[in-house]
């Protein structure tokens, strides 16, 4: 036999390989390692053993980053079947929900074709126990099992006679290889594990196979092994995603519902600004509608939640202010004016310490400046603002006008909006005016909010 | 020489089990629907039948029917997937000897014919 002879139909092998490899209907997956593996030059005739050994190498790596091991196993035995001559092949593959070896894809002549998806082999059958137990007896140094081996085992007097048992067992593996016509089967090892067999029949012209051929065989096993192994671990990890993000979803539920109790817990306590919480939070998700694309909102993680827990809590501070003040019936002394402005830092302080609300706490505390910096705590102005405090602070002038104080009436809904008009510019953020305004226009500020009856209408 | 009929719509299911069977000294039939299946139920005759029961048109359980009434002394196979156990009660009571599902291990399929042949 001369290997020499069949290096120019490897190199044909490998440039068909290669061809399909770069083939984008191959499903390259481009996660990791160097999608451009291909790119490196090959030499362009007569590769000698050495550059063959190269390749494999280099085709393994580039295999395994097949995304769907289907397309890899497809692959795989269209290769084998276009340029190997064997009568037919096979892969079989284990499969969880089934316990069972399932023959997922196959090649070959009419009638020496197993059909995809009609056979299967139970996880005792003799072949798959000869891998699984690595019975190194009848495993040739590769790791193939070669049906030429059976028999001559078979034949081997000692064996009939010494050790019958072993007889058996070459007998009933010569029997499950026979009704699968293999004449060699490759197994696909991860780590410990069979996932699955490599079933190749016999060559076309009777021969045996070549060094060359069964070492190919292996490799390609390897990667095949190495494909599933991967596509069943992103599987397990996607898995694992959804249930994390299902936790995270009833986590954040729960979170929403805890800060809308809160939120009610202190409207609650202020018998003036009854349903407050709940109109500014409406207000505020009317108002940010008309904000989309503005370059304030991309500074934030994520906006409209930020937008709408802060809304909802922008109050929370109003907690550690005195009841006699907060419901002071009658206009306020300086001194317990600057009890009330203390509300958003208190708010602030409380939210802080909750590290998934530290962006939140920035909001409730700066909800009361005002754009030309004359509000409170920090007299910031202008951009200075966190964005979303700076709704806030139009949704809360808004309700705060348009309901009764104990010191002054309420003001119709059109004088409000004139009032927030003149302020604009001033105490109010321009933009967030006109984005109310177009709100309003839309009626999206007064309807659907459920707390209709405490507006003039 | 044991007569075998092979039913299924899959033609390399049809080729597959007869070259299975063939190198096990059977003359194998192939049709690839029921109306052809009965055609060669009453031209050969067949001792075994194995009959996939999802087929398009007249499927497994009405060929069954069929094939009965031509010679009720035929043994008849079902195959089929395990999702189709109703149809397989109903092709019980219709005659039918016995089944396997697919995939199959293939020691049952040989196995299966050989024993309903004695039997």
């Amino acid at each position: 036999m001369s290997a020499h002879k069949k290096i120019p139909s490897w190199g044909k092998l490998q440039d068909w390989f290669v061809e399909k490899l770069m083939d984008n209907q191959g499903g390259v997956s481009p996660i990791g390692g160097n999608p451009n593996l291909f790119n490196a030059p090959l030499p362009k005739e007569g590769l000698q053993k050495q550059d063959y050994q190269s390749f494999l190498e280099a085709a393994s790596r580039t295999m395994i980053r097949f995304k769907k091991p289907e397309h890899l196993i497809k692959m795989i035995v269209k290769t084998i079947d276009e340029q190997l001559k064997v009568m037919h092949t096979a892969v079989l593959l284990y499969k969880e929900e089934k316990k069972n070896y399932i023959l997922i894809d196959s090649k070959g002549a009419t009638g020496m074709k197993i059909p995809v998806g009609f056979v299967r082999l139970t996880v005792d059958n003799p072949l798959i126990r000869v891998f699984s137990e690595k019975n190194s007896f009848f495993i040739s140094e590769t790791g193939i099992l070669n049906y030429d081996d059976i028999i001559c085992g078979l034949r081997n007097r000692n064996i009939l006679e010494l050790q019958p048992d072993l007889y058996d067992n070459l007998l009933a593996v010569k029997k499950q290889m026979d009704l699968l016509k293999a004449a060699l089967c490759v197994p696909c090892y991860f780590k410990r594990d069979l996932l699955g067999i490599l079933v190749l029949g016999e060559k076309t012209a009777g021969e045996s196979f070549s060094r060359e051929e069964m070492g190919f065989f292996v490799t390609l096993a390897n990667d095949a092994a190495m494909a599933i192994a991967n596509a069943q671990l992103i599987e397990n990890l996607q898995q694992r995603v959804e249930e994390i993000k299902e936790l995270y979803i009833n986590e954040h539920r729960i979170f929403i519902h805890t800060a809308i109790a809160l939120a009610a817990a202190i409207d609650a306590r202020d018998t003036y600004t009854h349903g407050h919480t709940e109109r500014v939070t409406n207000y505020c998700v009317s108002i940010a509608k008309e904000l989309d694309g503005v370059p304030e909102v991309s500074q934030y993680k994520d906006y409209r939640e930020t937008l709408q827990i802060a809304s909802l809590l922008h109050d929370v501070g109003k907690i550690g202010i005195p009841d006699y003040i907060l419901n002071k019936n009658g206009r306020l002394t300086p001194e317990e004016f600057e009890e009330i402005k203390k509300h958003s830092i208190i708010g602030a302080t409380i939210l802080q310490p909750i590290k998934e609300l530290s962006d939140v706490a920035k909001e409730v505390r700066s909800h009361q400046e005002c754009y030309d910096g004359s509000g409170y705590p920090d007299g910031l102005a202008g951009n200075d603002i966190p964005f979303v405090a700076r709704i806030i602070a139009v949704a809360d002038a808004f309700d705060a006008m348009t309901t009764n104080r104990p010191y002054r009436k309420k003001k119709t809904v059109e004088e409000a909006i004139q009032e927030l008009k003149a302020k604009s510019g001033t105490q109010f953020d321009p933009i967030i005016v006109s984005a109310f305004l177009l709100a309003y226009e839309k009626g999206n500020i007064l309807n659907n909010h459920g707390s209709k009856d405490n507006h003039n209408l | 020489m044991h007569k075998l009929l092979v039913v299924d719509d899959e033609h390399d299911i049809c080729d597959f089990v007869k070259n299975f069977f063939k190198d096990r000294g059977f003359q194998v039939f192939i049709a690839l629907n029921g109306e052809e299946a009965l055609s060669l139920v009453k031209k050969e005759r067949p001792e075994i039948v194995l009959l996939d029961i999802k087929m398009k048109g007249m499927d497994g359980v009405a060929a069954l029917k069929h094939i009965k009434e031509i010679d009720k002394s035929i043994k008849i196979i079902m195959v089929t997937a395990l999702e189709d156990q109703d149809k397989m009660n109903e092709a019980y009571k219709l005659g039918a000897c016995d089944y396997i599902t697919k995939p199959l291990v293939l020691d049952y399929l040989e196995q299966a014919v050989l024993k309903n042949l004695k039997g």
